[in-house]
C-alpha cells in the first residue's frame, strides 16, 4: 500500500522534467503547465488505491496528465479539437527551401497532436498501445500521426522503431 | 540510431521551469495529505515542508497485527505490550516512537534481555533526536522519527516481531529489526544457528542475486544493485535481518538502500527450502512446505 506511495512520489519526482515538457506542448505557457502539474500529482495521489497494477503507473499518469491539460485548454478556450487529421490533410506540402534543417526548431513547430505523441513514443518510449490509450485515440490515428511527425522533423528511423 | 539520438537529444533541450521543483513538493505534500488522510485515521502523521524535505512511509508486512493499537497482542504464548511511547509534534519536530515490551518468552534471563534492550535502544533513539531538534528548529528545517513494533509470526516454536525506525531528514531511511523466539525454548533464534556452517551467508546471497536478476527482467522499474558497478552487491551479512513465517518460510530483509535505490523501500526475498535443506540444522523452525 505505502510501497504504491513511495514508488509514486520517487516517479513524480525522478520524472517531473519529462511530464513539464509534455504538458507544456498542450498549454504552451508556464503558469498553465505549472497549474496542469499540481493538479495531476494531487489528483493521481487521490486516486492512487484505484491503480491496481504499479507496472501500469507511467501510462496511467501520464493519462491524467493528458486530460488535465486538455481540461485547462478547453477552460481558457485556446483550442477547439477538430478533426485535426482532416483539416492536415487539406495543407499544402511544404517545400523547404533551407539548407540547414534544424531540428530543434522544427521539434518546436509542431503541432501538440504530433508533439505529444513523439514524445510518448521516443522520450518515455511507451508503445503505440499504451499511447493509444493514454491520449484516447484510434491506434491507427496514433501510428498516422507518427508517421507525418517524423517525415514532418525529416527523421529517419527503422521500422521497428515504430 | 543516430537520428533517435538527434531526436532525444532536441526534446531534452526543451522547455522547463525553474518553479517546478517547488511546485512538485507541493503538490506531492498535499497529494500526501489527502491519500495518507484516508488511510491512517488514527496514527499520528507527519507532514512535509514545501522545497527541501521529502517523506516516505515504509512498506509494512500485510501480516502486522494490532501494531497501532494499545491493546496488548495476545498471542498464543509470548505476550507484546505497548510499555512506553515518546511522541511529540509541532511545526517543525514530530516524534513517535513505541517501544515494546513481552511476556511468555519461555526465558527470564532472555526475557529482561530483551525488554532492556528495546527500552536503551527507543532511549537512545530519542535522545538523539532531542540532540539533534534544537539544531533542526533554528534551521527552520523538519524533521520527523517514527518507530512502531509489530508482530510477524506468532506460533509454538516461532515467535518473530519486528521492529522498523523510520528516520525524516532530508530524504528518509527505514530500518527493520527482528526478533526471533523460539518460546518453548526460551532462546533467540539467529540466523546463523539455523545452519551447520557459515556456508549459509554465500548460498543465499547467491539466491538473492539470482532473484533479484529474475525480478528485474519482469519488472523493468524494479532495480536492485546486483551487477552495479558503481555500488556492489554485497550480499547478506552473517546476521542478516530475517524472519519465520509461520508456514515456516525463511524471509531476509533489507533495510531501505541496503541493496537497492530509496525508491524500492524495504525489500524482502523468500529463501526456498530446497535451497537451503542440505544446511538446515533442522526442520523445527524452517520448513519445506
Amino acid at each position: 500500500m505505502n510501497k504504491k506511495l513511495e514508488a509514486f512520489e520517487t516517479y513524480v519526482l525522478n520524472h517531473k522534467d519529462s511530464h513539464y515538457r509534455f504538458v507544456y506542448n498542450y498549454v504552451k505557457n508556464e503558469q498553465d503547465a505549472l497549474d496542469v502539474i499540481q493538479d495531476s500529482i494531487v489528483k493521481a495521489m487521490t486516486k492512487l488505491d484505484q491503480l491496481k497494477n504499479v507496472d501500469a503507473m507511467k501510462s496511467w499518469f501520464y493519462q491524467i496528465l493528458a486530460r488535465t491539460a486538455i481540461d485547462v485548454l478547453r477552460k481558457n478556450q485556446k483550442v477547439v479539437y477538430a478533426d485535426f487529421d482532416a483539416i492536415e490533410s487539406q495543407l499544402p506540402l511544404q517545400h523547404d527551401v533551407y539548407e540547414d534543417f534544424d531540428l530543434k526548431a522544427a521539434l518546436e513547430k509542431l503541432p501538440v497532436e504530433y508533439k505529444t505523441i513523439v514524445h510518448l513514443r521516443f522520450y518515455e518510449m511507451f508503445k503505440i498501445e499504451e499511447i493509444a490509450e493514454i491520449l484516447n485515440l484510434n491506434l491507427n490515428t496514433v501510428k498516422t500521426r507518427l508517421y507525418s511527425a517524423l517525415k514532418k522533423l525529416r527523421l529517419e528511423l527503422g521500422e521497428d522503431m515504430l | 540510431m543516430k537520428d533517435f539520438d538527434k531526436l532525444r537529444e532536441a526534446m531534452m533541450a526543451e522547455e522547463t521551469s525553474t518553479k517546478l521543483d517547488g511546485v512538485v513538493d507541493q503538490a506531492l505534500s498535499k497529494g500526501r495529505k489527502g491519500y495518507l488522510r484516508q488511510k491512517w485515521q488514527k496514527r499520528t502523521l507527519v507532514f512535509a515542508s514545501a522545497s527541501i524535505f521529502f517523506f516516505s512511509l515504509i512498506n509494512l508486512n500485510p501480516v502486522i497485527s494490532n501494531a497501532f493499537s494499545e491493546i496488548p497482542v495476545i498471542g498464543k504464548f509470548v505476550k507484546v505490550m505497548l510499555v512506553k511511547n515518546w511522541s511529540m509534534q509541532d511545526e517543525n519536530v514530530s516524534l513517535n516512537v513505541n517501544t515494546p515490551k513481552l511476556a511468555g518468552v519461555g526465558n527470564e534471563k532472555l526475557e529482561a534481555t530483551l525488554n532492556e534492550k528495546y527500552m536503551e535502544e527507543n532511549k537512545a533513539l530519542y535522545d538523539l533526536y532531542i540532540k539533534d531538534m534544537e539544531e533542526i528548529k533554528k534551521m527552520g528545517g523538519h524533521m520527523g522519527v517514527d518507530s512502531d513494533y509489530f508482530v510477524v509470526t506468532d506460533s509454538p516454536r516461532v515467535f518473530s516481531i519486528g521492529r522498523y525506525v523510520v528516520e525524516m531528514v532530508g530524504s528518509s531511511s527505514t530500518t527493520i529489526k527482528y526478533d526471533n523466539i523460539d518460546p518453548e525454548l526460551g532462546i533467540v533464534i539467529t540466523l546463523k544457528s539455523l545452519f551447520k556452517d557459515d556456508t549459509y551467508v554465500d548460498l543465499i546471497s547467491k539466491e538473492i542475486a539470482n532473484q533479484m536478476i529474475e525480478e528485474m527482467k519482469k519488472d523493468p522499474d524494479k532495480m536492485y544493485w546486483v551487477n552495479d558497478e558503481t555500488i556492489p552487491y554485497e550480499g547478506i551479512k552473517a546476521d542478516q535481518a530475517f524472519y519465520i513465517t509461520k508456514e515456516g518460510h525463511l524471509i531476509i530483509s533489507f533495510d531501505k538502500y541496503e541493496v537497492a535505490p530509496g525508491y524500492m523501500g524495504i525489500c524482502e526475498f523468500t529463501i526456498p527450502y530446497d535451497i537451503i535443506k542440505d544446511i538446515l540444522v533442522s526442520d523445527v523452525y524452517v520448513k519445506s512446505k
